[in-house]
């Protein structure tokens, strides 16, 4: 078709629709000739016309759904209140934190603004009946708040007191204090938080960055019931955002009863105030999230039990007291907190008693999966970094006797990091790999006598670190290999572009966009300056910046900065990982922005290089299959999508083992593709696998099982296996009611599953009873007029319908048909449905009319949008 | 970044590009920043891509970059943003490549239906980039009505077309778009 035919089309649109409707056909058969196709064009456009229930009638929002959260730019503020704002201080998961001055008065503040606090008028009355409130804590060791306001918009935003300080963790390590001298400071944070619950103010936030130890070594605790005005409810802090704007919990400081949404209250200060006593005195937290997922994190700190401090008896014994998992074994306050401090520094004996049956070494849920896969990150890693100084070897002349010795050096440094394992046979079983990294970051520090190897290890190190997803050490060791390097060559040096633009990509990780952005973009142009030029090093931070591109969803910017760095690297000729990595990263961009046919080119290209330079049973490869599965199966090419993911699991299970979850998330990935060729009897096998290992590896009671679970009854449902289906689907409401407390559509979902094997039995009092509960879920957690309340509803029509109880049934249809119609295109299988039962209906109740209406495929409802 | 740079400005230098990318960077993150704190207020909450835009305006306003924007011109670029960014989310919904992550939930038989929207969305993506190509002028329309939330009088005094030309140019539009959506999509 061109733009002329399609005038013509329009032309005839519109002198046909103002024929009476049985004319137009004669007339367009008249107008058209024997263009056959063009007149059927014309009239399926009437068609629509008629119908008047089309997208475009709709507002996006309902059909676009839920956007996944995203990242926040602040626009280029100047001028807050009376304040005027001079610089960024810092970004956290909570908001911008901005140093302004209030040029009336010549004083500086520090100005927080939150980010994405939703403002309702409730919520609006609450701020200001709180920020009164927060004014009046006046307490020497509590930064001030001297005001709080909204902007323009609603965003609200708290006037504080500057403080200079450094977070209590970092202070006690550099400054090496004593478990004493560490004791006093901690006191003071908590003679600070009893004041305020005196003033029935809760922090709800304790963690080491809103501690602050100021130069002269006093304590300052920083915002003061601000966590509260994020959540209505009080419920889960400490959200961060992932790159794909997924929340991903943190809840290192956060108690059991915050993370499940439940109240908290001064126990919940506690908790936190023992977490931080913790790391105080261990050195690292009592549940690191480096080995976990959030899921994992959150059944093992609802149930699992943390080790000990190892700082003494007794002082473990206050610690563990202090974060109980369970509120009431707690310290009732602060104040018998400091007590028993107290009693501790006197040298008396305590107020707390053990745990008995505690005390257990705590078991960390699903260590291997990370483990496992940070071994092969640091294969890869070690990879790059033999050929990132191979390449400066050849570029540098003078130093080159020097750089051999440091390149040996460090490949020295790494293999001995695998106790001389063999690399090509993948990775050993028992392989802590964080265990080494620590001992890696150690030998690290003795290295001060040579300076430049030490830094080139800390970015190695850090690099690792930011694999592995501890991204606080990562920034340590990232930002101390990028000072060393400034000092000792100066800031227009290869080795200060390249850490520039590794802590780029970390700020990526940590959600920090803006930052990330610039970084890299500094790192690229210093990386550009070099003199002589450094090709690798260039291609490196051209990547970079694709990567931070596509972190902030820029997908056509970072498919043109990728191509770039893409020639550059074939450039060298050979195929490197560097070049690999590139290309997967472009195919998946191209993936993003839905050219299909692109990325599956360079997925095969990217395919070949990783079999070339890694062998054909590597994970990188299995990536590289399941990507091209993954176009295929979008397309519909199902059986295609089964050879790519067959393979993609032969490998995996070769690499991880069969009990990996590598090898569950590929098995499930076939399975899929099986039943969309209606192949479920092979499907099933997989996805019992699959179950198991996910079982074994998270826990009986963890969503991933429960999504696991629910394909395999929705498969027994299919094939008539109704005992196996219900135990399934009620395995499935009991996890989920496990894990969202009540509070969860899925919920909803798994009733309904259940109530469609009642439907099955015939059993349809019960399945009423379930889809009355399953619309009332999906009422209160969704909407009265969501998707999934109009299906619940027509099927509730349905076992109605099948009890003969007419009027009732044809209530519920009716309800879910209207629900639905306002959604969805009329061809939507449960719309049909809902016609088919309405009719069955109408005839039972002796309406014709309006059975004819409901037989005939033409909606009856009017457009229920207004035309625009 | 759009597809295509078509914002119907005749005569740009790559200054005014690089400006107009900028404008449109920053708009695309202030809406996406505004959509997810609707969502996060409540979750059951739909789009109201209207407010969303003149959200966005009053925020943006501000900004020293979009000084010389008119109200109408800004609402065109939001209008591309908007519709790039619920593209977008529909994509990431779609591919599901992972396997490893949430498991998509399937209400038994309307498994594919709860995926419904996004696939509608992106298949009237792709037939808006069809009607583009046969009147640029048309697709425009769509666009900034049915992503941006422009009215009736705006769309016109937009695109310099009386509101008359405006409603059959809608209606034909919209009937062909249904059109190709259901061939499509089904």
């Amino acid at each position: 078709m061109d733009s002329a035919r399609w005038e013509r089309i329009q032309t005839l649109f519109h002198q046909a629709a103002e024929r009476p409707a049985d004319e137009r056909a004669a007339f367009l058969a008249n107008a058209c000739g024997d263009d056959d196709l063009l007149a059927a064009g014309v009239l399926a456009m009437l068609d629509e016309d008629a119908r008047g229930a089309s997208l475009l009638d709709q507002e996006v929002g309902e059909i676009a759904g839920r956007v996944t959260g995203g990242e926040d730019v602040p626009g280029a503020l100047r001028q807050i209140g009376a304040y005027r704002v001079l610089k960024m201080l810092g970004e956290g998961g909570m908001g911008v934190v901005y140093l302004a001055e209030r040029e009336d008065l010549g004083s500086v503040a520090a100005i927080k603004i939150l980010r994405d606090a939703w403002m309702s008028p409730a919520r609006r009355a609450r701020f200001e009946s709180e920020r009164r409130t927060l004014a009046q804590l006046n307490h020497p060791s509590i930064a001030r708040l001297y005001d709080a306001d909204t902007l323009r918009d609603g965003t609200p935003f708290f006037v504080m007191e500057f403080v200079e300080g450094v977070p209590l963790t970092e202070y006690c390590r550099t400054q090496g204090c004593g478990v004493r001298e560490t004791l006093r400071l901690f006191r003071a944070v908590c003679e600070a938080v009893h004041y305020a619950h005196r003033h029935a103010i809760i922090h709800r936030d304790l963690k080491p960055s809103n501690i602050l130890v100021k130069a002269d070594g006093s304590v300052r605790l920083l915002d003061f019931g601000i966590a509260k005005q994020m959540d209505p409810a009080g419920g889960p802090m400490n959200v961060e955002h992932t790159r794909t704007g997924l929340r991903m919990m943190t809840p290192a400081y956060a108690a059991p009863e915050q993370i499940r949404g439940q109240s908290v209250g001064i126990h919940t200060d506690v908790y936190s105030l023992g977490v931080i006593l913790y790391e105080l005195l261990a050195g690292r937290l009592p549940f690191d999230p480096v080995h976990l997922t959030p899921g994992e994190m959150e059944t093992l700190m609802v149930e699992g039990e943390a080790q000990k401090p190892s700082a003494g008896a007794d002082l473990d014994v206050l610690c563990l007291t202090a974060m109980h998992r369970d509120a009431e074994r707690r310290y009732g306050s602060v104040e018998a907190l400091i007590r028993d401090v107290d009693h501790y520094l006197e040298g008396e004996p305590l107020d707390a008693r053990p745990d008995t049956v505690g005390y257990r070494l705590g078991k960390f849920v699903g260590r291997n999966r990370r483990v496992v896969m940070a071994a092969a990150a640091v294969l890869v890693l070690v990879a790059a970094l033999v050929i990132v100084f191979t390449a400066r070897l050849e570029s540098a002349r003078n130093a080159a006797l020097a750089q051999t010795a440091r390149t040996q050096r460090i490949q020295r440094f790494m293999l001995n990091l695998f106790d001389g394992g063999d690399k090509a046979a993948g990775p050993a079983q028992d392989l802590r790999v964080v265990t080494l990294i620590d001992h890696g970051v150690q030998e690290a520090r003795s290295l001060n006598a040579e300076p430049v190897v030490q830094a080139d290890l800390y970015e190695t190190l850090g690099g690792l670190y930011k694999k592995l997803g501890n991204f606080e050490q990562a920034d340590v060791l990232l930002r101390s290999a990028l000072d060393r390097r400034k000092a000792l060559f100066g800031a227009n040096d290869p080795g200060v572009a390249e850490s520039t633009v590794e802590l780029g990509l970390l700020r990526v990780d940590q959600a920090k966009l803006e930052e990330a952005e610039r970084l890299v973009r500094e790192g690229l142009v210093k990386t550009k300056n070099l003199r002589p030029p450094d090709e690798v090093a260039l291609a490196k931070a051209t990547v970079a910046l694709g990567e931070v591109l596509e972190a902030r969803g820029a997908y056509a910017q970072a498919i043109a900065v990728l191509e770039d760095a893409v020639k550059l690297q074939s450039a060298q000729g050979a195929a490197t990982p560097e070049l690999a990595a590139s290309i997967v990263e472009l195919a998946n961009n191209h993936y993003y922005a839905g050219h299909y046919d692109v990325a599956d080119s360079l997925n095969q290209r990217a395919l070949a290089m990783h079999r070339q330079l890694n062998g054909e049973r590597h994970p990188l490869v299995a990536e590289d299959l399941i990507n091209l599965g993954a176009a295929q199966y979008d397309r519909g090419n199902y059986s295609d999508a089964e050879r790519f993911d067959r393979q993609a699991l032969d490998i995996t299970e070769k690499f991880y083992g069969r009990d990996h979850p590598e090898t569950a998330a590929k098995l499930t990935l076939l399975a899929r593709a099986l039943i969309k060729q209606e192949r479920e009897d092979q499907a099933e096998p997989l996805l019992k696998r699959a179950l198991a290992i996910r079982e074994r590896v998270y826990g009986a009671v963890h969503p991933q099982v429960a999504s696991t679970v629910n394909e395999l009854g929705t498969m027994a449902l299919k094939r008539g296996k109704l005992d196996e289906a219900q135990t399934d689907f009620r395995r499935m409401i009991d996890i989920y009611k496990s894990v969202y407390h009540d509070q969860h559509y899925l919920i909803g979902i798994a009733v309904s599953n259940l109530a469609s094997v009642e439907m099955e039995r015939k059993q349809f009092t019960r399945a009423e009873q379930l889809y009355r509960e399953a619309v009332r879920r999906f009422t209160e957690t969704q909407s009265a007029e969501h998707l999934n309340t109009g299906i619940a509803r027509i099927k509730l029509g349905r076992a109605l319908l099948r009890q003969a109880r007419y009027q009732e049934a044809e209530g519920e249809a009716l309800a879910g048909y209207r629900i639905l119609s306002k959604q969805a295109s009329p061809s939507v299988s449960w719309l049909k449905n809902a016609r088919k039962d309405l009719t069955s209906i109408y005839e039972a109740l002796h309406q014709p009319e309006k059975v004819k209406q409901f037989q005939t495929e033409i909606a009856a409802q009017p457009a229920l949008a207004a035309a625009r | 970044m759009p597809r295509d740079s078509d914002y119907g400005t005749v005569g740009e230098t790559p200054e005014e590009r690089r400006e107009l990318d900028y404008l449109f960077s920053l708009t695309y993150e202030e809406l996406r920043r505004l959509a997810s704190s609707v969502r996060r207020g409540d979750p059951s909450n739909t789009l109201n891509t209207t407010a969303l835009v003149n959200e966005a305006w009053l925020k943006l306003a501000h900004s020293p970059r979009f000084g010389s924007t008119s109200v109408l011109h800004f609402k065109r670029i939001a209008a591309r943003a908007m519709r790039q960014l619920l593209i977008e989310a529909a994509r990431r919904r779609t591919a599901d490549k992972r396997g490893g992550g949430v498991v998509g939930i399937t209400l038994d038989e309307s498994a594919g239906e709860l995926a419904a929207g996004d696939r509608e969305l992106l298949a009237l993506d792709e037939a808006l980039e069809e009607l583009a190509r046969l009147n640029a002028r048309q697709a425009m329309m769509v666009e900034a009505r049915f992503f941006g939330g422009l009215d009736m009088a705006e769309t016109a005094a937009l695109l310099d077309i009386s509101e008359a030309t405006v409603l059959r140019d809608w209606r034909a539009a919209k009937a062909w778009l249904a059109q190709q959506i259901r061939e499509q999509h089904g």
